[in-house]
């Protein structure tokens, strides 16, 4: 038997929070997210003893998600793009302080206070850094709210193996709409401690110490290697991505989260036209796949790169690519979504007829 | 026979202005507004005296906002369709 239900993005994602025996969470509400708050503090029945709280602004509930998540407890929070930039502190003084936890955001148009439509705008912000420092979040994009809510389970297991933040990177649309999802069974809260979680000092051991300040400079280049060979390592392990008819392609579309399904139905519209296109989604946008784009763009003429804004993964691409195919973009802002007939278009006046 | 119109009551803080009811309304009776719900988005209204009470968009609205009712002419109102919420009222179980 398995559980079919009809609902909502930020509904599923809550509850799947909730079944991946979740701790905490602590969040402000925000259109097109406020609905996991609601969803969590409307079901408290099933939330088998998790604290959810509304804190008083992002700053607060991403500090909070701080402390929780140095007492080795599945912590969370969920905002969308003006409020994740409110909380970039935080984050950056979490991921030095190497502690697991779940961020979700729920992209809307920017820059500003901008739109509460979906966009794409915060993958700079969110893959490039946007905090202060060297650190890295391990970025899962969902495309469909089925992955979205997989993808919650997934984070959780990727936070602790890693000790990092993990980020959940989606836009309005996928938050907003609803699918048909299976869920997975309730799993059990954390009853056992991770070893560098701050539970009170036992007789048997040093005490635990979680910081992200260090007074000595050797001491912080010293954190900053041992985080950065993490990092390397996670390039190494982590990459997920999703092919479409990338096999016999001669063309490719590449594009992450709600635009690849977009990008499929082109795809499959240029193939009746007698264009051999695929597909490329990148799953993790850190650690990006660098190098199975780099095996594809050998054997293809060319790539259109499509974003719900004005080219940021564009550049990893381009990165990836590394010369040996042109690479086109096509993009739309502050909440308009792309149809599968205008990439079509544009991949005839960009790359074909060019 | 009693001459049938039909009125819809739309839920507006729950509405996200996906214009899909809009699309399937066969007589355009349904519009985004020019204000906004507390959330931010522009609601759905009924904006004539079209409505049949076909119950289109009702069943096409993906957050199951919308509550049709059919009326005779002599006023009495007849309740005939109301799809509310769909994530707690849809359940389905597949055997594998």
């Amino acid at each position: 038997m398995k559980e079919l239900k009809l609902m909502k993005g930020n509904e599923a994602i809550a509850e799947a929070a909730i079944r991946s025996g979740c701790d905490a969470y602590f969040g402000y509400p925000i259109t097109p997210q406020s609905e996991i708050l609601e969803y969590l503090a409307t079901y408290a029945n099933k939330r088998t003893g998790m604290v959810v709280l509304q804190a008083e602004s992002e700053i607060a509930s991403i500090n909070m998600v701080y402390g929780a998540a140095g007492c080795g407890k599945r912590v969370m929070t969920s905002s969308s793009s003006p409020g994740i930039s409110l909380m970039q502190e935080g984050i950056s003084y979490i991921a030095c302080a190497e502690l697991p936890c779940l961020l979700v955001n729920v992209m809307r148009g920017g820059p500003g206070l901008g739109t509460i439509q979906p966009s794409q705008g915060d993958y700079f912000q969110t893959v490039k850094g946007g905090g202060h420092g060297d650190y890295k979040l391990i970025t899962l994009a969902p495309s469909t709210i089925q992955e979205a809510v997989d993808f919650v389970k997934l984070a959780f297991e990727l936070a602790f193996k890693w000790r990092n933040p993990v980020m959940l990177l989606l836009d309005g649309a996928i938050g907003q709409m609803m699918e048909k999802v299976e869920l997975f069974p309730q799993q059990e809260r954390i009853t056992e401690y991770e070893p560098w979680a701050t539970t009170g000092k036992p007789k048997n051991r040093e005490r635990n110490i979680i910081t992200s300040l260090h007074m000595h400079p050797e001491d912080m280049e010293k954190t900053n290697i041992h985080l950065q060979n993490k990092y390397r390592q996670i390039e190494k392990e982590e990459v997920r991505y999703e092919t479409y008819m990338c096999d016999d392609a001669e063309y490719i579309f590449t594009g992450f989260g709600l635009v690849a399904r977009i990008a499929k139905k082109a795809a499959e519209i240029a193939r009746n036209k007698g264009y051999k296109v695929g597909v490329f989604r990148p799953i993790t946008l850190f650690p990006f796949p660098y190098e199975q784009i780099n095996n594809y763009a050998k054997k293809i003429k060319g790539i259109l790169d499509i974003e719900m804004n004005v080219g940021q993964m564009l550049e990893d691409v381009k990165l990836a690519v590394n010369g040996l195919v042109p690479v086109e973009f096509h993009g739309r802002t502050g909440g308009m979504i792309p149809t599968p007939e205008e990439i079509v278009e544009k991949f005839e006046e960009k790359i074909i007829r060019k | 026979m009693a001459k049938v119109k039909g009125d819809i009551i739309i839920d507006i803080e729950k509405c996200k202005g996906c214009k899909l009811c809009a699309s399937a309304c066969p007589q355009d009776t349904l519009e985004l507004s020019k204000k906004v719900n507390s959330k931010g988005y522009l609601y759905i209204v009924r904006v004539n005296d079209k409505c049949t009470g076909c119950t289109n968009c009702a069943l096409v609205c993906p957050e199951g906002i919308i509550t049709v009712y059919r009326k005779t002419v002599d006023g009495n109102k007849e309740h005939i369709a109301t799809i509310t919420n769909v994530t707690k009222d849809i359940n389905i179980m597949v055997k594998e």
